[in-house]
């Protein structure tokens, strides 16, 4: 509790981190609205070739806002703001050398490698926490009697939510750690994240290339695939069949397994690098 | 004899650069402890080994008899080199966080920041301090809760005279509350003024370290010449003082262990029979004295 006490300090008068963490939900609001907004669009692109026309889609019923709200708050250039300011706030101990201060003053070089993972867990809750809230409060708005018997029926997407935002968090928290630059590690990330990853995935899935599924392994890939499709009823209708139920434990493993990995090379090289 | 820090054959190597080099030293309780040495002799490096910032090669040190560990730095008010805070927060909950770390409740924040004159500014942000302001607060935040020891690198450099002549009151000040100091400075003078012992080092080597009085001890040299030098030299081997003579160019230089007049040894050589036909006091500045006590090393 004591290192998350210190790390409050440091970051809640933190004028960047609002700004950031404002970002966010706002770009995550304007995805959600122009999400519906072109869903309903599609729906009426196809009810003009339909004799009986299919229903506008409703994202916000439950128990499908769970599944797609928790999509688009994790799509790629969405999930970058949390990393961003995770990025932020670490390599900033390294570039004011405030990480030295830290240490001479009596914290261990676990504890402050502990206290930076408290932040990520903090922000990961945090945010899944709200989303939450919000997604309750809209489901509610938009629910009957029929879809409030089913309100939990999909939370699993949640949980699913909270895994993805752990996960990446940690991605960025190793990327800050090894790099120390701030200007550096937000661009690679962003880069790898938008850019290099989907095109070594483009490459691997490519059907000239051998049969594989290693695409399925890549890092931020697999986080992403948690959540890996929204659930839309008319479009489940049209197309007659289901994209994603529930969210599986394997999906949820495999970023797992990086994120340990990446933790335990931050261990390492922390505790044997000069400050 | 309480023993703070006792370093054990510490090294440390960049690349090609032996930054410290089998260093052994004791630090005991109570002393103003000067580590002299021109830029780039292993003095930060050293500094920043104790302090866990950077990791030794080879070689050991205890913190208070004990093996170190972050409870051991908790009793440390250290600065290294440049004043390290959030620029985005203020004096005070910059020492807030210093606090915390050290688990000291805030009780004590005000009276270092009246100490180094940073009162009035403890609510404006870190980023606008001057840069002498930003090394009195970390003086401030090393000063906090009366450390047992003070570690202070070249706490002087970038201030201006009024600042300089500040912060040194302010360190005899603390060294008078009993608290040790250690301190790291390429200025001779520095250490003269407020040391009472000293480690010199140079490119990592340790000199020789002991007591200021004795390891720069301040020895005057006279000249002298007379018609017969031989005997001259004789007579001022017998003087008590006697350290050393040398000759060149038909002139005696003749070096003291304790201050000595001209007029008291031209008297003791009248005494002698001994006529002059010539007698200069020669002075010798500290930094010329440390500059030759760092030549004497080299090959
Ligand atoms: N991170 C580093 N990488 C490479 N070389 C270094 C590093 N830090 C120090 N050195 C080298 O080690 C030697 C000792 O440096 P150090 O900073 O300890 O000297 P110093 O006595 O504190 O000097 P100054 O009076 O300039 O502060 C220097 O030759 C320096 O170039
Ligand atoms: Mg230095």
């Amino acid at each position: 509790m004591k290192l998350l006490t210190i790390e409050l300090k440091k970051i809640l008068p933190y004028k960047t981190f609002w700004i950031v963490i404002g970002l966010y939900f706002l770009f995550l609001a304007l995805g959600i609205i122009m999400a519906e907004y072109i869903v309903n669009a599609m729906v009426d692109d196809v009810n003009n070739r339909l004799p009986i026309p299919l229903p506008h889609a409703v994202l916000f019923n439950f128990p499908d806002i769970w599944q797609n709200l928790t999509f688009f708050a994790s799509i790629r250039f969405v999930l970058i703001f949390p990393a961003i300011i995770v990025i932020i706030l670490i390599t900033n101990e390294f570039t004011n050398k405030t990480v030295r201060q830290n240490i001479v003053n009596g914290m261990s070089r676990s504890e402050f490698i502990l206290s930076k993972l408290q932040v990520v867990l903090m922000l990961a809750l945090v945010i899944s926490g709200i989303l939450m809230i919000v997604m309750l409060i809209l489901g509610l708005v938009h629910s009957d009697s029929q879809s409030l018997s089913m309100i939990f029926t999909r939370f699993s997407f949640v949980i699913g939510f909270f895994i993805q935002m752990l996960t990446y968090l940690c991605y960025a928290f190793f990327i800050a750690f090894i790099l120390r630059n701030t200007g550096l590690a937000i661009a690679l990330f962003t880069l790898y994240t938008i850019i290099i990853e989907p095109v070594i995935y483009f490459f691997l899935r490519a059907p000239f290339m051998w049969e594989n599924k290693v695409y399925t392994y890549l890092p931020v890939n697999a986080v992403i695939r948690i959540v890996e499709y929204p659930s839309i009823p008319a479009l489940k209708k049209l197309m007659n069949f289901q994209l994603q139920e529930e969210v599986s434990l394997l999906s949820c493993s495999i970023p797992m397994i990086y994120a340990v990995v990446m933790i335990a090379i931050v261990y390492l090289t922390f505790n044997r690098r000069d400050l | 004899m309480e023993t703070i820090l006792s370093i054990h054959q510490l090294s440390k190597r960049y690349g090609r650069i032996q930054a410290v080099n089998q260093l052994s030293m004791e630090v005991i309780k109570g002393q103003v402890f000067g580590i002299l040495g021109p830029n780039g002799s292993g003095k930060t490096t050293t500094l920043g080994m104790v302090l866990d910032l950077i990791r030794p090669d080879s070689g050991s040190f205890t913190w208070f008899g004990e093996e170190p560990s972050k409870e051991s730095r908790k009793r440390i008010g250290a600065v290294i080199e440049t004043p390290n805070f959030f620029p985005y927060l203020s004096a005070r909950r910059n020492l807030e966080i210093v606090a915390k770390i050290k688990d000291f409740d805030y009780s004590d924040i005000d009276r270092v920041l009246h100490t180094t004159g940073l009162h009035d500014r403890r609510n404006d942000k870190f980023k606008t301090f001057s840069f002498g302001m930003k090394q009195r607060l970390a003086l401030a935040s090393a000063l906090l809760n009366k450390p047992d020891i003070l570690i202070l690198d070249e706490p002087t450099n970038g201030l201006d005279p009024q600042g300089i002549a500040q912060i040194r009151r302010l360190i005899l000040q603390v060294a008078r509350e009993g608290i040790t100091i250690i301190l790291a400075s390429h200025l001779l003078d520095e250490v003269q003024k407020i040391c009472t012992h000293v480690a010199v080092l140079s490119k990592g080597n340790l000199l020789f370290s002991g007591a200021v009085n004795e390891v720069l001890a301040v020895s005057d040299c006279i000249e002298l010449a007379s018609s017969d030098n031989e005997i001259l030299k004789a007579a001022i081997e017998e003087h008590p003082a006697f350290k050393s003579v040398t000759e060149s160019d038909g002139i005696l230089l003749a070096v003291f262990s304790e201050e000595v007049r001209p007029g008291t040894i031209s008297e003791y050589l009248n005494q002698r029979k001994i006529t002059l036909s010539h007698l200069v006091e020669r002075k010798r500045t500290l930094e010329q004295h440390f500059l030759e006590l760092l030549k004497d090393t080299q090959p």
